[in-house]
């Protein structure tokens, strides 16, 4: 039969957002991908470059909705790292617990999309319905349902309120059972199994070379995890492991072991959380002002020329790095150059060629299981 | 938490990697130093600089020798205002435990127990470029396959080109873009809304004076 080439995308349910994927298909045969970016780029980089450190986090936030607080805690390292700044323990505690909370919300709207891709509709109402739980305790950290623009260089915004910790437990609690359910309803379902083991094959080492990082790497047999390995915040502290999952082919990790790794993840972040509450300095059941130095310290709000800011973050999809120059605007309150990697820029091309192979119908299963995001991707 | 990464490590690490790459490019001026991180946790980390004709030759010994499986990130940066460099292109590369992982196996590294290449660490490279509308650095696509995309969007951006790069296209702005548009030059400005730079204005050069007060 004839190659032609189908364009996926920007409105297909697969992209999960608006990027082209452009397939040349021989009868159902995937036999070459093209991944066209760019649909949603707003120029966040260049419009840093007018902005104080303070006036960017907002601009992060907005990188991803799903993980907006990831991204802002991102920014803030790198903004640290460039103002040499410290952070009090109490609000790298909360801005641990802050960060794993929206892992969950994030890790919850990947399986929710995944789910109906797969075919699996109920799925996207448990989860949603399970979110919500989360984005409600986010809410009462930064206002907000979405974009908390809640770090700040030196602390964080404001304390965690009275009965947050409480509100926390029970939830992550009633969570923990949750996932069992969700086990229940996917790892017995024929067409879930069917739809993703065998497919989607990516090894350790293919996918570092390609600048894939996170669950969709610690998938494939390593748990290599930014967290452990670039220490960060007070996750040395905390009682928690990297998920990782045993890929079921020497042919590497397939969808369903992608599958695998992030719900094991889910559970270490409730592990986290739960050790998180009972070792936070001066309390979890008491409130500081805002401004007070348990949770804030100033730091400078000007940068030098010649000095930069460098941070690795373990966010909800793999590594994310910031990178800032000082020395903007010629008095240094603004960043010079600031530059943002978001793991998926580099994941996307490279889930573009593996799906060489494989046919039509597995493409949806395959690019979910990477869980795109293409707010992050295309700034 | 037994997996951690200890400052010790860290700073054993980064000394043995700068003094690996010292000692096979000292000749040649190529310098490799540790910093400290400001912020976090203070870890260290390598800063080396290079020349771009020695870049190539750099990149290969940290992949084969220094075991960097990671391009994170490549950055351009524009510097109009005069000085010695024009333009600035900052390489971050990582190395992570992943060497040599057989099939269907399971990994877990315990931090403590990771030695020598083993152990995680960032490497910064600084090329500085002379001024010049045409800033060129050689490709290092084949050495790591994510430099691709990476340096597709840093000459889509900042026009910074890459010699050697096979299929350099247009990443994040429109395929139509006029030739010469790189909007993180310095030379481009963010305009009013109504303003269409890409469009009505590409290489940034034409501003008009009745602008200047509308320009963010």
């Amino acid at each position: 039969m004839a190659e032609m080439w189908i364009t996926m995308g920007p409105q297909h349910p697969m992209t999960h957002g608006l990027w082209t994927l452009r397939v040349k298909v021989d009868g159902e045969t995937v036999t070459d991908t093209e991944a066209e970016l760019g649909y949603i780029h707003r120029g966040v980089e260049k419009i840093c470059e007018s902005r104080d450190f303070t006036q960017i986090t907002p601009y992060c936030d907005r990188l991803c909705y799903v993980s907006a607080m990831t991204w802002a805690h991102s920014y803030i390292m790198a903004a640290e790292d460039l103002l040499e700044a410290e952070v009090p323990e109490r609000a790298e505690y909360i801005r641990l617990m802050a960060a794993e909370v929206q892992r969950l919300a994030s890790h919850l709207m990947w399986l929710g999309a995944f789910g109906p891709d797969i075919g699996n509709l109920t799925l996207m109402t448990w989860c949603l319905r399970d979110r919500e739980m989360f984005l409600d305790l986010l809410q009462e950290l930064g206002g907000s349902r979405m974009h908390y623009n809640y770090p700040r260089v030196g602390g964080v915004k404001r304390d965690i309120p009275i009965g947050w910790a409480n509100r926390l437990k029970a939830k992550v609690r009633l969570f923990e059972n949750r996932i069992k359910e969700y086990e229940m309803l996917l790892d017995e379902s024929t067409i879930w199994l069917v739809r993703l083991q065998g497919v989607g094959y990516a090894t350790a080492e293919d996918q570092l070379d390609a600048g894939v990082t996170g669950p969709n790497i610690r998938a494939a047999g390593v748990n290599t995890d930014a967290r452990w390995t670039n220490p960060y915040s007070v996750y040395d502290q905390v009682d928690w492991e990297p998920a990782v999952e045993k890929p079921t082919s020497v042919k590497g990790a397939d969808c369903y072991d992608r599958y695998r790794v992030r719900m094991e993840e889910m559970r270490q972040s409730c592990r986290m959380l739960l050790d998180a509450i009972e070792k936070i300095p001066g309390g979890a059941n008491t409130h500081y002002q805002p401004g007070d130095e348990m949770i804030y310290t100033k730091a400078p709000t000007r940068a030098p020329e010649g000095a930069t800011g460098f941070s690795t973050y373990e966010c909800t999809r793999g590594v994310s790095n910031f990178y800032i120059k000082g020395g903007g605007d010629g008095r240094g309150k603004n960043p010079y150059r600031l530059s943002i990697r978001s793991p998926m820029f580099l994941t996307i091309p490279y889930v573009a060629k593996t799906m060489i192979g494989y046919k039509v119908a597995d493409i949806p299963a395959i690019m979910g299981s990477f869980d795109p995001c293409i707010g992050e991707t295309d700034r | 938490m037994g997996t951690t990464i200890t400052l010790e490590q860290n700073s054993e690490a980064a000394k043995a990697a700068a003094e690996n790459i010292t000692a096979r490019f000292a000749d040649a001026g190529i310098t490799a130093e540790t910093i400290a991180h400001k912020g976090g946790k203070k870890f260290e980390y390598v800063r080396i600089t290079c020349s771009p004709e020695q870049w190539r030759a750099v990149a290969k010994h940290l992949k084969n020798e220094v075991g960097v499986n990671h391009c994170a990130m490549v950055t351009g940066t524009h510097y109009p205002s005069g000085g010695d460099r024009g333009w600035e292109v900052a390489y971050h590369l990582h190395r992570w435990p992943i060497q040599n992982v057989e099939a269907h196996t399971m990994v877990i590294h315990k931090g403590e127990d990771l030695k020598g290449d083993d152990i995680p660490m960032e490497f910064e490279v600084f090329i500085d470029l002379p001024e010049g509308d045409t800033p060129s650095v050689p490709s290092i696509q084949d050495i790591w396959e994510g430099a691709d995309w990476n340096e597709k969007e840093t000459w889509d951006l900042v026009g910074i080109d890459f010699e050697g790069h096979v299929n350099m296209h247009r990443v994040l702005n429109p395929h139509d873009s006029p030739v010469g548009f790189h909007p993180l030059q310095r030379q481009h400005k963010i305009r009013y809304h109504d303003f269409n730079e890409m469009y009505d204005d590409p290489q940034g050069f034409g501003r008009k004076p009745v602008d200047e007060g509308r320009v963010k």
